[in-house]
């Protein structure tokens, strides 16, 4: 006898996902680049590459370096500029019927209200993800270090959108808590964490840094511990849906997140180990809530809250 | 492109720190075009991570066979040849853009063509030399190939078969010419009856490659190297300068770029 398919449909403000496994910014291109082998219909969304209001050819190479169980990369925020994308990406990624998040990251109050209308305005996205949280540009991490700044900012796009809107935090910080709060009290539907830690690895034969920004973002399982533990902390202080992010490999990585607090989880490097991980998981999670007669998801978010 | 678990046929040493690996990849041998790579992992470690970029040096598409010649150059292909016969390695192939046919290049159709490999940039000329042998018109094939000893002149036997004449430079002297591979590059272009040259080597043999064919007004293609993360063109790791500014994916837009499409200047300085 078969069972019952679990309920795995997850809400962020108005936007009701499929299913709570998505692909982190910056790790599936547009999606385009990996529908050959990956059916994208069936991830609970894709969320895009950061989008810049003007075109940015990102940081010099090495842009990437790998390091025990992760790596860092300083890729510099390249991306062809908001207008090139939703002219020549989004209506081809669109046709996949998979939802649409776009990653929007600015260096002032006012590009990221721009980019927050124009992606509003081109119909294709179902949620936008500030990215306040960038370790590899100027700045990019500015906003997203300070509660003042982070409300700020997420006040002003949430004034000019109706969009669901998620914000992206940095766990570059001392206490992630102030930052979710703020962030949650300015108008934020819903939470991604955690983006990449400030890291660098140094060429002891050249004796100089490996990559060309010197610094970079750390990611994959090396990081893991330190997103389980922020999710941990950020569920106790709001009552929006976390994004979990930071090392999530398989199915029981996905678990630990969505029992620290997570509603849905972000794939990234994992993409660029394994192309498929994001259905996989998805399977595993359906096998994991029919073996442990689970109905709907959301009974094991935050379950080791107790 | 597709990711498939395979079988590790034979795994042999073919020179101090080079093996040639043959593997069974049915779907990837028959679709891999010359100049094109296979992004190699070690299944269900998560140790290395990321998976390693190689090139096809041959696909036999008749029995399904794949190729590659793979030098121990750190901890990721130490673990790879490592690998006996009868492992499984995870591919995620064929990558990249591959080498355009010289009948694709307006180079004159009656002149040869010209390849240039310097150590384990061999492979892929291999793979280009075998698919030009069999066209229908096979063009006059001149392969030049260095390296730093006799010893370093890994799989030589395998282009030299696919080549209508094949010369050697070693930088001891040990075989073939003492000196530089482009010396012997320099002879042939002066002869003036050249169509494309094809590089794969260490940057700066490839930068004098690409400088000495601009300058005999020869076509030139060159196969790169950059670290990469996911091999299909997503997360731009990959990048090196591009020629009019900005940068170009070696993953996706190469291995194989025009000369003329990129930066010298900045992969040297890299
Ligand atoms: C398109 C392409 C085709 C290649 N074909 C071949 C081939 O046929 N045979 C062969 O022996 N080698 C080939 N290489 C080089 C090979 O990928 C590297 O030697 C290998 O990745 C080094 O890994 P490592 O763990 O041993 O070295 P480490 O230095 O420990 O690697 C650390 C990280 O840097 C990356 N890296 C280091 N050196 C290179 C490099 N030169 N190119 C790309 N990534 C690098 C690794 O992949 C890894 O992520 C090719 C590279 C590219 C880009
Ligand atoms: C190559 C690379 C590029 C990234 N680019 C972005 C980006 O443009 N915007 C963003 O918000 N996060 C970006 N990230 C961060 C990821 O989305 C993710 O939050 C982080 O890598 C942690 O997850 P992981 O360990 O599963 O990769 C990038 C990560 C990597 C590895
Ligand atoms: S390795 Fe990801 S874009 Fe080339």
């Amino acid at each position: 006898m078969s069972e019952a398919c679990p309920d795995l449909s997850v809400r962020i403000g108005s936007l009701v996902l499929p299913n709570p496994v998505m692909t982190a910014s910056g790790t599936f291109g547009y999606g385009l680049e990996y529908a050959d082998i990956c059916d994208l219909s069936r991830l609970g969304a894709v969320v895009i590459k950061a989008a810049t209001v003007a075109p940015r050819v990102g940081n010099r190479p090495p842009r990437i370096v790998e390091t025990a169980a992760g790596m860092l990369n300083a890729i510099g925020l390249q991306n062809p500029g908001a207008d090139a994308i939703i002219a020549e990406k989004l209506p081809e990624l669109a046709g996949f019927g998979v939802p649409i998040i776009a990653n929007l990251a600015g260096e002032c109050v006012d590009d990221y209200v721009l980019l927050a209308d124009k992606f509003a305005a081109c119909g294709h996205v179902a949620a936008l993800e500030l990215n306040i949280s960038c370790p590899n540009v100027e700045g990019g991490m500015a906003f997203g270090v300070c509660p003042e700044m982070t409300a700020e900012l997420v006040g002003s796009v949430r004034a000019i959108t109706d969009l669901p809107l998620i914000t992206k935090l940095s766990p570059n910080v001392t206490d992630i808590t102030e930052i979710a709060v703020a962030a949650v009290t300015a108008g934020s539907d819903a939470l991604s964490m955690i983006n990449t830690l400030l890291g660098m690895s140094i060429d002891v034969r050249r004796r100089r840094p490996l990559l060309g920004n010197a610094t970079g973002g750390l990611s994959g399982p090396a990081i893991r511990p330190v997103a389980v533990r922020c999710v941990w902390q950020v569920y106790d202080v709001v009552d929006v849906p976390i994004i979990g992010s930071g090392g999530i490999m398989c199915v029981e990585d996905a678990l630990e997140f969505i029992m620290a607090g997570a509603s849905a989880v972000a794939i990234g490097t994992a993409n660029f180990v394994n192309p498929l991980a994001g259905t996989e998981i998805l399977d595993g999670l359906v096998d994991y809530c029919q073996s442990n007669g689970i109905k709907d998801i959301s009974e094991i978010v935050g379950v080791a809250h107790g | 492109m597709l990711s498939t678990e395979c079988e590790l046929l034979s795994n042999q040493l073919v020179a101090p720190d080079h093996y040639v690996m043959q593997i069974l990849a049915p779907e990837i041998a028959r679709a891999s075009l010359p100049g094109q790579f296979v992004h190699l992992r070690i299944p269900r470690t998560m140790d290395p991570l990321l998976r390693r970029p190689l090139s096809v040096m041959l696909a036999d598409k008749v029995h399904g066979h794949l190729r590659l010649l793979v030098r121990a150059a750190g901890r990721g292909t130490e673990i790879i040849v490592a690998l006996p016969s009868g492992a499984s390695v995870d591919l995620l192939g064929p990558l990249g853009s591959p080498f355009p046919m010289p009948d694709e290049i307006d180079g004159g159709s009656d002149k040869d063509v010209l390849l240039v490999a310097g150590g384990v940039g061999v492979a892929p000329l291999v793979c280009l030399a075998d698919a030009m042998r069999s066209l229908d018109d096979t063009p006059y094939i001149r392969s030049m190939f260095g390296a730093s000893t006799e010893d370093m002149l890994v799989c030589w036997t395998e282009l030299a078969a696919r080549s209508d004449e094949f010369s050697v430079a070693t930088e001891d002297g040990s075989a073939g010419e003492e000196g530089l591979i482009t010396e012997v590059l320099a002879g042939q272009l002066e002869r003036g009856h050249a169509r494309v040259v094809y590089g794969c080597g260490p940057a700066a043999m490839m930068a004098e490659v690409a400088r000495m064919s601009a300058e005999a007004g020869v076509p030139c293609y060159c196969s790169f190297e950059q670290r990469m993360g996911c091999g299909v063109g997503a997360c731009l790791s990959c990048a090196i300068g591009a020629a009019g500014g900005g940068y170009l994916r070696v993953c996706k837009d190469g291995p194989v770029f025009n000369a003329e499409q990129v930066d010298w200047e900045a992969i040297r300085d890299e």
